[in-house]
């Protein structure tokens, strides 16, 4: 494999990281702010498992291949998991506020929530 | 000493919150309540237990009996250090006054309260108890989870929303800046326990070593509220239930500030071993300018939750830059300003949650001597005030005597300009308020566009009596501020503590073998004593006369009126603090290209 490809998943993860970095920062709707973050998360998938990969690598799942056998790094997989259940429950205390917010308000616009500045 | 203790503050609150959450429908209020307080107590008990037995040596427990082998480490480790011990118990002692502060009153959200506030304990404690780098970041998600749930409780209104969406949305972001710091360093070494990591590292410092240092300092900079990672922290603080914003302000906070403490003694000792002293100074500016901020906002606030956010603010920065000097005896002075300013500012909050039960608002205008009647509130809100400006008597004062002397070893000067800048304007805005409030003198106060957004009281209309368990908390945590100072064991227990919290060869040697060697602490602060005394009475007066010039503006020359001009428009100030989540994540950003770019040129 030519080197570029073993960095492209890492400006890949920084590609996605600054993608839900931006739809954050210029968001206008609660929503789209609660799936800028998931998207910003995801670039930490990507990051984990590119760390993780070793070229040639079979799964590494040792009830049907030979101990020694060159596998990528269960590790991270397992920490990426972990990662997924921390994004389920924010996103998901998250969306609550926003539908709590849109009860109380009637809209889901971050300048109408606010009543407090400065 | 063996056994399972160790794992014990955090199992036993997350045993009671399963059981108070699976029980939510049926216990009544008043079970729900001693239900939680009890599980709060035996978990004090333990995490006392766990200090004593640290004090002498520091116990290192492998879950599941995965020991390390040679020096790769695969099990999940906690390092029961004195400080680590001691951070815990603190947690379980201010969650306890939390808990009998609110037995009965604060609206418990349909008992979703209690559970949550023992899960965010169990997170605490394990937060501070973990050697494991991921771990840390489990138990810093599932505290801030719990956080966004406790600051949101009250719904009826969309202060607590919007106070607890940009509390969700900024520290969530910082979680996973630090989530990919802990990867980048997992890729450099191929390990997760931290004292690996720090082996691993040695004194390593290329850039992909610095851009993780940096991602995962700045992560750890928002929880503790440093500019300009700050701005969640008034919105979250003013709208929270009053236990729980005892509970952010004391403790929470400056965990962020623990962690960065904690991952540059272990990982990155050696690293920035050759310049310490640029390190030192891109600290220092950020802990300045914290505490420029803080300190001017807190004037400027006219309602009381707001105020006492941003002194947090204040004295979090002042906390990192104590830190900056670095050294054991830094990390001394630091630990007792964090346990002193622990126990003022959950005072204040505390009194502060019997104005608002008493008096139904937090706005400073609308309080205007309606508190004329309320004489223990009162004393206990000037008490700690007077706290806050370090003053004699408060073992706020011993941190600032440890300052001195640890910035004069390195050469420093100007610290103690900084603390009583602090002390000063946080003090000031304590006492203007205390003097609106509750003497009703001078002019009525000024306002401002967030103290108009009046709080919806916590607790029910008909019932505003006050009782002697509503005096206890704060009446007890002004008690400890007061007496930490005149125990000297304490403060050599804290000073051996951060000797071994700060060795960083010595906590490698505890992790992997088991054993810790006793260490020299740093000397006494003795001789500094008479001068940060006199520097404290100093801030007290001044910070007296401050309040002064703002409550009796009528009365004064122009010219003199520097209180109220504090007071003012400060229209940047504000407006940067506007209310968007969006706002603060671009802050969160432009701070983590400022600290990454000081510290790739800077420290390499």
């Amino acid at each position: 494999m030519p080197p570029i490809l073993h960095s492209l998943p890492y400006f890949v993860a920084a590609w996605i990281f600054c993608c839900g970095l931006y739809g954050l920062v210029t968001s206008r709707h609660l929503i789209h702010s609660v799936i800028c973050l998931a998207i910003l998360q995801s670039s930490t998938y990507v990051l984990l498992l590119a760390i993780g990969y070793r070229t040639g690598g079979a799964a590494p799942v040792f009830a049907d291949i030979a101990p020694g056998t060159l596998t990528v790094d269960p590790v991270v997989q397992a920490l990426m998991l972990t990662d997924v259940v921390v994004e389920a429950v924010v996103v998901a205390l998250l969306l609550a506020m926003v539908v709590k917010a849109y009860e109380k308000s009637g809209s889901v616009s971050p300048s109408d929530l606010r009543t407090m500045r400065g | 000493m063996t056994g399972p203790l160790p794992a014990l503050p955090v199992v036993l609150p997350l045993l009671g919150a399963g059981l108070l959450a699976a029980l939510r429908k049926w216990l009544s209020r008043a079970a729900a309540d001693s239900l939680s307080i009890a599980v709060a107590a035996g978990t004090l008990i333990s995490s006392f237990l766990l200090l004593s037995h640290a004090l002498q040596h520091t116990r290192v427990y492998w879950f599941g009996n995965w020991y390390p082998r040679g020096s790769v480490v695969l099990g999940i480790t906690f390092v029961v250090d004195p400080v680590a011990a001691g951070l815990s118990s603190l947690a379980c002692l201010l969650v306890l006054l939390a808990l009998v502060f609110s037995w009965r009153f604060v609206d418990a959200g349909a008992n979703h309260y209690h559970p949550l506030m023992l899960v965010f304990l169990a997170a605490m404690d394990g937060f501070v108890l973990t050697g494991d780098l991921f771990n840390m970041f489990v138990f810093f998600e599932l505290m801030s989870t719990a956080a966004f749930a406790l600051c949101g409780l009250k719904t009826q209104e969309p202060a607590p929303l919007q106070g607890s969406f940009n509390f969700a949305v900024t520290n969530t972001v910082a979680a996973f800046l630090g989530l990919t710091g802990i990867a980048l360093l997992y890729a450099v070494t191929g390990a997760l326990n931290m004292a690996q990591i720090g082996l691993a590292l040695g004194s390593r410092h290329d850039p992909l070593v610095l851009f993780a240092f940096t991602l995962l300092t700045c992560g750890f900079f928002v929880k503790a509220a440093i500019a300009p990672f700050h701005f969640w922290l008034p919105d979250a603080h003013a709208v929270a239930p009053t236990p729980v914003c005892v509970l952010f302000s004391g403790l929470m906070v400056e965990l962020g500030l623990y962690a960065v403490v904690r991952l540059k003694s272990v990982i990155f000792q050696e690293t920035f071993a050759s310049s310490e002293t640029h390190l030192r100074y891109i600290l220092l500016a950020f802990g300045g300018i914290t505490v420029l901020i803080g300190g001017v906002m807190c004037y400027a606030e006219h309602h009381l939750k707001r105020l006492l956010a941003f002194s947090t603010i204040c004295h979090a920065g002042l906390m990192l830059a104590i830190f900056a000097i670095q050294g054991p005896l830094a990390i001394a002075a630091m630990l007792i300003y964090l346990v002193a300013h622990a126990f003022t500012k959950s005072s204040l909050f505390f009194v502060s949650g019997i104005v608002l039960h008493r008096l139904r608002s937090m706005s400073e205008h609308l309080l205007f001597g309606k508190g004329r009647s309320l004489r223990w509130t009162a004393a206990l809100w000037f008490l700690g005030g007077i706290g806050l400006a370090a003053s004699p008597g408060f073992s706020t004062m011993l941190a600032e005597a440890g300052t001195s002397s640890a910035a004069q070893q390195v050469g420093l000067h100007g610290l103690s300009w900084l603390f009583m800048f602090a002390g000063v304007m946080t003090s000031a805005a304590v006492f203007r308020v205390g003097m609106h409030t509750f003497a009703g003198w001078g002019d009525a106060p000024l306002t401002d566009l967030s103290a108009q957004v009046d709080e919806l009281p916590e607790t029910d209309a008909q019932d505003q009596k006050i009782f002697w368990y509503h005096f206890v908390p704060p009446l007890l945590c002004i008690v400890f501020a007061v007496a930490l100072t005149f125990i000297p064991s304490w403060q050599y227990g804290v000073r051996e503590a951060a000797a071994r919290m700060y060795n960083q060869a010595a906590y490698l040697n505890t992790v992997y073998t088991g054993y810790s060697v006793p260490l020299q602490a740093p000397p006494s602060w003795r001789n500094e004593i008479p001068g940060a005394a006199l520097r404290g009475t100093i801030a007290v007066l001044l910070a007296l006369a401050l309040a002064c010039t703002s409550v009796f503006r009528g009365k004064l020359a122009r010219s003199l009126r520097i209180g109220a001009f504090l007071e003012g428009p400060l229209t940047i100030l504000r407006s940067v603090q506007s209310g968007h989540p969006g706002d603060y994540v671009l802050w969160l950003t432009v701070g983590l290209a400022i600290f990454g770019s000081a510290s790739l040129f800077l420290l390499r």
